[in-house]
Parts: structure tokens; C-alpha cells; sequence
């Protein structure tokens, strides 16, 4: 029952929601931002970094240090932190947590697949998975030859396999189809995700319907604006949207026929809280998009924080901490390369 | 038979066989007409003329050569350190956007793990014409690059074929390279950041400027050996 939370979200969930919030005050601050920009070298930013609670992480990296190996590090960071809370959480926390990670284990399935058609080695691609999308039988997709044996063989044992109902056929794989599967398995994921929330009821379901709703939305927006000048059909591209969002339905029936970046513009600023976010770009400019887009996100991650006794302190601690381990990869490749005036172009400060 | 200028009102000089305008000569109009006059006489003492005005211009004509070919050679060099200037801001372009389209992508998707191993022709190839070649007739090695060479399209042209005035086909061919532009980022995923579409194109200027560097470096290096040639000449 909303607003009765307090009785007894504390009896399941009131130390973990205790620990998320104690690692939510570690995340990195505009002064370490500014510190961290002010590297000239990625040594620089490993000794920077080692005062931070990722030092104990990067503290044995061997120079010369790799933008990549400080990314892989920070993610270990997040995984210990992730793994640390599932094992401790009970029902319906556990499947909320769970329910966080299916989006990077459709990543890898992809990037399985997408390298397996490209004749790679299948070691090689698993070290390049993302460690929350990990499942035990991963290694075995490098087998299927399209969606049918990839499903039966491989993901109808996974959490992923109600969401292969829409896209299983028995073409072979090639990478357009591997594009529509990506795009269709994580509709389906969102779609879900919401329902679960929903169901979950209280503070729980108003803060992630919130969150999803804007994850929907800007999907949508990605869609159109990367299938602009591609052999996408319009029919295609309405298929990939998301049936939940504030944009649903009548903004995806518009975005979809969407033919440049001004006329997704016109769309987007029919809506007032994308309005703001299409009014900082200039017309025809679609660099900044993305910044605009992270920065309204970690507004919203942040004001859940507000509020106690619900699930979506745990959502958004980890997309903050992924945006965190952006911004450190952003300002090391901008440091690698000897581009610090453009560090700022991409840095989204949390606090 | 024999030739005299007059002055013309209109103050242009015209050449009768070689019609073009001269304005910065004296205002003069050629004209030609037939006169009596001793006409072996007259040529011997324009031979002598010329032979004289000729013996003179020698020693200034070769000193303007020597001036001509270092000029040439400068001129090449600049060239040279103004090309590889714009592919060093080509390359920074380039590296940074592909950066970026990490940034927004993901790491996963944009990574060397899911480059095609698989057998392909190459869409671009370097063609090299030297010196040894029968069909060519320069005396430095010159280098064509050939962008989109895998399209399956008869009607394709590589860039270094002059193309038609015609607009439908330019509209055409830039279509078709935009379709394998497209074709060649399939690797990364068929849905593709703008960010990744524009590192591409940095990386094509560069190679472009690559090839102009190659050239100019070839051309430089033979304007050298000239100039060169020269000193080495006045010293003996």
C-alpha cells in the first residue's frame, strides 16, 4: 500500500537500501572532476584515482596504463558492489536486482553472436563481455546458426527467453538481422521491467515508471536519429519502439517518419520535458544530443534519492555509477590523445 | 616583305596569328602589309640583332632557371608541411570522434573483438604509376587512390576518372558511396551512432591527405634533385 512503506520496507530491505546509500556518497564529486581534468597523463589520473575508492582497484596497474584497463577496473568496482548486494537481498529485491543486468547480458549475447559471424575467436570475445551480462552458458552461442538454434540451444534456459517470442525466425544471422534482435530483445526487456515495477506497486512503481519511461523514450529518439539515411523502413523503425513512454503512441508515430535531426527536433519539443533538452542544441546538431539526454537522466537518478522505502535507489546508484565510469572514460581518452579542451564536451557532473 | 607597328586608339595589341590580348604591353596594333625593300640586306642585320640580344639574355636566362627551381622547390616543400599539418588535424578529428562514438555507443559495440575476419576485397586500393611504366610519362612516381572499389555497381566510376557533367550520374555515384560507407560501418551494428558515420569520414580525409602528402613528397624530391643538379653544375 503506498505510504506505508515505512512498516516494513525495513524489514527485508533496510540494510541494503543503508548500504546503496553509503556507496551513492562515494561516487565522485565536481572537485574530483576537476582534479581528474586536470591530468596530463593517465598516470596522472591513476594517482588521482587511488585517493578515490577506486584505488584499491587500480593501485597494481602497471604503467604504461591503457584507457581501457581504467574502465575494466571501475567495472570491477561496480560488479563487486552489485554482487555484494544481490547475495544479501531477499524476494522481490533479488529480481529487481537481477532485472538490472538482463540489458548488458542482451549486449554480450550480441556481441557474441556479431563476433562469432565475423569468424573471431570466442575466448577472445568473452573477455570483451561485460562482466554483469555474464551467464554459464555464453561460450555455447558461437554455435547457432540463427535466432531458432540460438534460442534453443543456448537462451531458452536464461532469463532472456521470454523476450525471443517476437524475433525468432530461421533466417540466418547477418548483422541487420542481429541489429532488429538487439533492438527487439531489449524492448521487450523494458517492456517487462516496467510490468515488474508496476506490479511492485508504491514508491517502487512511481520513481521506475518515471525512469523507464525516459529510458523508453530516449531509445526511441537514438533509433531515429542512428536509422536516419538507412535502409531501416519507417514500419521497421515504429516496431523497435517501446509501447510505454511518454512519447507513446503518438510521438513514435511521428519520430517514425522522421527523415533529419530537425524534424525529430520539431517532434521532441511538442513535449515539455524534452523541451529543454532539445533547446540547449542548435539546429542541425546532434553532438550534443547525448550529453543532454545523460544530464536530464542523472537529474532524475538523483532526486530518487529523495525519497525512502523503494526499489529505485538501487536503479539509479547503478546507472550513476555507470555514468561515472563514462565520464572517467571520457576524460582518459581526452587526456590519452592531448585533447583536454574538449573534456567538458561529454563530462556529466553527478553532484 | 616586313612588319611595323602602329599605335592604336583602342589600346590593345593584337597578334594576328596568335589572337589574345596583351594589356599590359605598349598600346600597339599589329598589322601586316606588304613592302618593297631590300630584303636580304634587311635580314642579315635582323639576325645579327637577334644573335647579339641572344648571347646576352644566356647568362641571365640560366640564373633564372636556377631561381625557377628552387622557387619550385620551396613551393613543394610548403606544400608538403601544409598537408601533413591538415592530416595531423585529420587523424586528432578522427581519433577523438571515434572516441566520443565509444562514448555513446558503448564500449561493447565499438571495439576491435568484432572486426570482419572474414575474406573481403578491399574497398579502397592504392594504385602506384612510376617512371618504369610504358603507359605512363612522368618522371616521378605518382600515387591514385581508389575509394569504393568493391561496389557491385557497373556504372561506378573511381574518383581519379574525371566524372561526367551530368548531374544524374554524380547524384548517383554519391549515392552509391554513401551506400557502402554505410556498408563497411555494418560491422559495428546496422543502427550507428552520427558520431561514428563522422569518425569515418575523418579517417577518409586523412587517407586522401595521405596519398597528396606521397605525391607532393615525390614531387618535392625530384625538385630537389634539380636543384641540386644545378649547383653541382655551377660549382664544376
Amino acid at each position: 500500500m503506498y505510504g506505508f512503506e515505512a512498516m516494513t520496507f525495513n524489514v527485508h530491505s533496510g540494510y541494503l537500501e543503508a548500504i546503496v546509500r553509503g556507496y551513492r556518497s562515494g561516487l565522485l564529486t565536481a572537485a574530483d572532476y576537476n582534479n581528474l581534468c586536470q591530468c596530463e597523463t593517465l598516470d596522472d589520473i591513476k594517482m588521482h584515482l587511488s585517493a578515490t575508492e577506486y584505488g584499491p582497484y587500480l593501485q597494481n596497474e602497471p604503467s604504461p596504463l591503457h584507457t581501457t584497463t581504467i574502465v575494466e577496473k571501475c567495472t570491477l568496482k561496480l560488479v563487486d558492489e552489485y554482487k555484494h548486494m544481490l547475495c544479501q537481498a531477499t524476494e522481490p529485491l533479488s529480481t529487481f536486482l537481477e532485472y538490472i543486468t538482463y540489458g548488458h547480458m542482451i549486449d554480450n549475447v550480441v556481441l557474441i553472436v556479431t563476433g562469432t559471424l565475423h569468424e573471431r575467436d570466442v575466448q577472445e570475445l568473452l573477455e570483451k563481455c561485460h562482466p554483469l551480462g555474464m551467464f554459464d552458458s555464453i561460450a555455447t552461442l558461437a554455435v547457432a546458426q540463427n535466432m531458432r538454434e540460438l534460442y534453443r540451444l543456448v537462451l531458452v534456459d536464461t532469463p532472456l527467453a521470454p523476450y525471443f517470442s517476437e524475433c525468432i525466425t530461421s533466417e540466418d544471422l547477418d548483422d541487420m538481422n542481429i541489429e532488429i534482435m538487439r533492438n527487439t530483445l531489449y524492448k521487450a526487456y523494458l517492456e517487462d521491467f516496467y510490468r515488474f515495477c508496476k506490479k511492485l506497486g508504491g514508491a517502487t512503481a512511481e520513481i521506475m515508471s518515471d525512469l523507464l519511461s525516459f529510458e523508453a523514450d530516449r531509445r526511441a529518439v537514438n533509433i531515429t536519429i542512428n536509422s536516419i539515411g538507412t535502409e531501416l523502413t519507417r514500419e521497421d523503425r515504429k516496431n523497435l519502439y517501446s509501447s510505454f513512454g511518454l512519447l507513446y503512441p503518438y510521438g513514435h508515430e511521428e519520430l517514425a517518419a522522421c527523415e533529419d535531426i530537425d524534424q525529430v527536433r520539431a517532434v521532441m519539443e511538442k513535449y515539455p520535458p524534452y523541451q529543454s533538452i532539445f533547446s540547449k542544441l542548435s539546429y542541425g546538431e546532434s553532438q550534443m544530443l547525448d550529453k543532454a539526454f545523460y544530464e536530464e537522466e542523472v537529474k532524475r537518478l538523483c532526486l530518487s534519492f529523495e525519497q525512502q522505502f523503494h526499489f529505485g535507489v538501487f536503479f539509479a546508484y547503478m546507472r550513476l555509477k555507470e555514468q561515472e565510469i563514462r565520464n572517467l572514460m571520457w576524460i582518459s581518452e581526452c587526456v590519452a590523445q592531448n585533447q583536454k579542451s574538449r573534456v567538458h564536451d561529454s563530462v556529466v557532473f553527478i553532484f | 616583305m616586313g612588319l611595323w607597328l602602329e599605335p592604336n586608339s583602342n589600346g590593345r595589341t593584337y597578334c594576328s596569328s596568335l589572337s589574345c590580348n596583351f594589356r599590359n604591353l605598349p598600346q600597339v596594333q599589329l598589322r601586316s602589309r606588304i613592302v618593297d625593300t631590300p630584303i636580304s640586306n634587311r635580314r642579315t642585320e635582323m639576325t645579327m640583332e637577334r644573335q647579339q640580344r641572344e648571347e646576352e639574355k644566356k647568362p641571365q636566362t640560366s640564373e633564372n632557371d636556377k631561381d625557377e627551381k628552387v622557387v619550385q622547390f620551396l613551393d613543394s616543400l610548403n606544400d608538403y608541411l601544409t598537408l601533413m599539418d591538415s592530416l595531423s588535424s585529420a587523424l586528432r578529428q578522427g581519433w577523438l570522434e571515434l572516441a566520443s562514438a565509444r562514448h555513446s555507443m558503448g564500449s561493447w559495440r565499438i571495439n576491435s573483438a568484432i572486426l570482419d575476419h572474414k575474406f573481403h576485397s578491399a574497398s579502397t586500393t592504392l594504385q602506384l604509376s612510376s617512371p618504369d611504366d610504358s603507359n605512363y610519362n612522368m618522371k616521378q612516381p605518382h600515387f591514385t587512390l581508389r575509394k569504393w572499389e568493391s561496389c557491385d555497381d557497373e556504372d561506378f566510376q573511381s574518383k581519379e576518372v574525371k566524372l561526367d557533367e551530368d548531374e544524374v550520374q554524380k547524384n548517383s555515384d554519391d549515392v552509391q558511396v554513401q551506400k557502402e560507407r554505410s556498408k563497411t560501418l555494418l560491422v559495428f551494428g546496422a543502427l550507428v551512432s552520427p558520431k561514428l558515420r563522422d569518425a569515418q569520414l575523418s579517417f577518409e580525409t586523412a587517407l586522401e591527405t595521405l596519398v597528396d602528402i606521397a605525391n607532393r613528397r615525390s614531387v618535392m624530391l625530384s625538385a630537389y634533385d634539380h636543384v641540386r643538379e644545378e649547383i653541382l653544375g655551377t660549382k664544376q
